[in-house]
């Protein structure tokens, strides 16, 4: 009895210790994304690359011997449910966030941040209004919609050639952004697309819409949005014998799709940010990420990462975790990261493109058009 | 035929099916009102049940390698029904009997909640992302000169038709013929007269809410086939559209859920067909609104006589 009583008390001193420990060394970064929600894959991504790199960085001794913790917060890709998550940052004395995801939720949360002095990047938001409010504490690691926008249009003009342009989108922020872009885009190269139309996210039955492509006589329909959507497109347009090329962005490539549409996702092309776990530079991660049971190749694993490794830097540089000193020390100093080199212009847009067209496949995977 | 018939031909047949699927969910919402003056918000979560049971079963089956198509789909169809019924029971149970007398407004609440709580619980069950079905009846019919516009009809558009007339008109004939129906008309005329004259009108209430359960779940099942997609937010929608369509044809009348239904399927489609596609909900719920504002108890519901 004696010696658990011991054993029991060295337990808890032990615990004690580390809890104490944890407190005084260790820097909470939050982790702002859709946990749940139709869209929580995308969530996931971001969650795998954000602690691949804590872990990586914790077994290196961690920043100035501190070591990092990822705390995770859901906005459920909800604006509103967004800025709840922000305020509870903010209040839990967080100051460096991952995230969010969503563009419509990464917007109203920004403005938080900035208010609160907190540094944040998105390693997924792609919309250009996040970045043109001249918020100081505010980057990402993705390329902006309108880069992915034109590279589609780029693509359709020169590679694609169709006859008759369809443009969807979900009359969301993000994909009706892209949607407009790659409008614009193909007017300025007098090109005007046959339709340009919006539906309902959340909506299952397109056929009047697909009834109407049809009747349009549309061989090429760009759709701005995310997979559940395109998938049901895809699926009741090979139902109903419609046989156009789609093409959409990287809210769509996940292997959702494929499971959605099953063989109609077959050869449908999306920009996608370029394949990092490929890079032979990210081999080990790739490597200690699938020892761990997760999955290396979604598109936000690594910009997720590269978003760590930023604040690594920028702490270990500036020699303190001050939000804005670490801003400007990002601002000004470009960093090779997991996701090549990182740069950034005054509003904290990447001045290089992460983007590539990619062709889906009806396994869920992708290839890169030559 | 021209390729202008031909489209309006195609956009009719599929305003038509979109209709057929709003009406088989609202034929549940109208039941359960026309018997005891309530809407049952958890409806569309019992229709979004009915689907993952299905998916859950076809691809147990097909797992354990049966293929059979239409032996799987009755087995589906069984448990489904089984099972959303136990729901709809236990929803009767749990979210009505107990507030039974008091104000109407609390049962809706409850409901509300119980409709939040189903839909989250089979989030944290079957998580949040889409599940998604091979399609399992494919083919169909095609006619018109494929040059100039081909319409396609398929088997499944077929058998949703067939299923929503079918059981549109089993219900009407249970509600007006059966001694079951008799007593479920009876509850809605005055329910404490019925329980006076000896019927059980708690016994009468839970079977409405199986019955509207039960076709929750066959809708559940078609249109879990048909779209091929579940996730656990599908019953929030469609129980809008689907209440709607009950509104629209006079709640509490079955065949008014039918035709309501069918009403807003062939304006979304239309709308879709000649307008942009973004209108599509403007126009149809701005006819809701007109059609309320010169028929205040929808296409086909009596009015209200008010009680003195």
């Amino acid at each position: 009895m004696k010696t658990i009583k011991t054993t029991l008390k060295a337990v808890a001193l032990a615990v004690m210790a580390t809890t104490s420990l944890a407190q005084a060394d260790t820097l909470k970064i939050g982790l702002a994304g859709p946990a749940t929600g139709p869209v929580a894959q995308y969530g996931d991504m971001q969650k795998i690359g954000v602690m691949a790199a804590i872990d990586d960085i914790n077994k290196a001794g961690g920043i100035n011997g501190m070591q990092l913790e990822g705390v995770i917060y859901d906005d459920a890709c909800d604006p509103k449910q967004a800025v709840a998550v922000a305020n509870k940052i903010v209040n839990d004395g967080i100051q460096h966030v991952v995230g969010h995801l969503c563009s419509s939720s990464t917007e109203p949360a920004s403005d938080i941040y900035e208010e609160e002095g907190v540094l944040m990047i998105t390693a997924a938001s792609t919309s250009p209004s996040i970045t043109e409010k001249g918020h100081q504490l505010v980057f990402r690691t993705i390329g902006l919609d309108s880069l992915q926008g034109t590279l589609a249009a780029q693509h359709i003009l020169n590679n694609a050639k169709p006859q008759r342009i369809a443009i969807i989108h979900d009359k969301q922020q993000y994909g009706e952004g892209l949607a407009t872009t790659v409008k614009t885009f193909l007017e300025q190269n007098g090109t005007k697309a046959a339709m340009f139309e919006g539906v309902t996210a959340g909506d299952k039955d397109f056929s009047a819409l697909i009834a109407k492509l049809k009747k349009q006589n549309v061989d090429f329909v760009y759709y701005g949005g995310y997979h559940p959507e395109l998938g049901l497109i895809l699926r009741q347009s090979r139902e109903k014998g419609f046989g156009a090329q789609f093409m959409g962005p990287e809210g769509v490539v996940n292997s959702d799709l494929a499971k959605i549409a099953g063989e109609a996702s077959e050869g449908v092309l999306a920009t996608a940010p370029k394949s990092f776990d490929q890079n032979p530079v990210n081999q080990a991660r790739v490597d200690s990420i699938k020892a761990k049971g997760e999955d290396p190749t979604g598109p936000f694993v690594f910009t997720a990462y590269a978003a760590v490794e930023l604040m690594k830097n920028a702490i270990e540089k500036t020699g303190g975790t001050d939000p804005e000193a670490m801003a400007d020390h990002i601002r000004a100093n470009p960093l090779d990261t997991a996701i090549g080199k990182v740069s950034y212009d005054d509003k904290g847009d990447l001045t290089e493109s992460t983007f590539q067209v990619y062709t889906l496949h009806k396994d869920g995977s992708k290839s890169p058009v030559k | 035929m021209t390729e202008t018939l031909l489209y309006l031909i195609q956009q009719l047949i599929n305003g038509l099916t979109i209709g057929s699927t709003y009406a088989l969910i609202a034929i549940g919402y109208t039941m359960v009102y026309g018997i005891i003056g309530m809407i049952n918000f958890a409806h569309g979560e019992i229709y979004m049940i009915g689907s993952y049971v299905t998916f859950i079963v076809i691809a147990g089956l097909l797992g354990m390698g049966l293929v059979s198509l239409p032996i799987i789909l009755i087995l589906a169809l069984i448990v489904a029904v089984i099972i959303a019924s136990t729901y709809g029971w236990t929803v009767e149970r749990v979210a009505y009997r107990p507030l039974r007398g008091s104000n109407r407004l609390i049962p809706l609440i409850s409901a509300i909640g119980m409709s939040i709580f189903l839909q989250n619980y089979v989030v944290l069950a079957q998580g949040s992302r889409d599940v998604a079905l091979p399609p399992q009846i494919t083919g169909g019919w095609t006619f018109g000169d494929p040059s100039v516009f081909e319409v396609s009809f398929s088997y499944m558009q077929a058998l949703i038709w067939v299923a929503t007339f079918v059981t549109m008109t089993a219900l009407t004939l249970f509600i007006s013929k059966s001694r079951m129906g008799r007593a479920c008309r009876a509850c809605s005329e005055d329910l404490g007269m019925t329980n006076l004259l000896g019927i059980d009108t708690n016994r009468t209430i839970a079977l409405t809410f199986v019955i509207g359960a039960a076709l929750a779940a066959v809708a559940g099942l078609l249109l879990g086939l048909y779209y091929g997609v579940v996730n656990p937010f599908v019953g929030f929608i469609a129980g809008l559209k689907a209440f709607t369509a009950a509104v629209l044809g006079g709640i509490g009348s079955i065949p008014g859920a039918v035709l309501g239904g069918l009403i807003l399927g062939v304006t979304e489609a239309l709308t879709s067909a000649y307008f942009p596609s973004e209108y599509k909900d403007v126009v149809s719920f701005s006819l809701l609104v007109l059609i309320l504002l010169f028929r205040p108890s929808g296409l086909l519901g009596k009015p209200e006589v008010e009680k003195v």
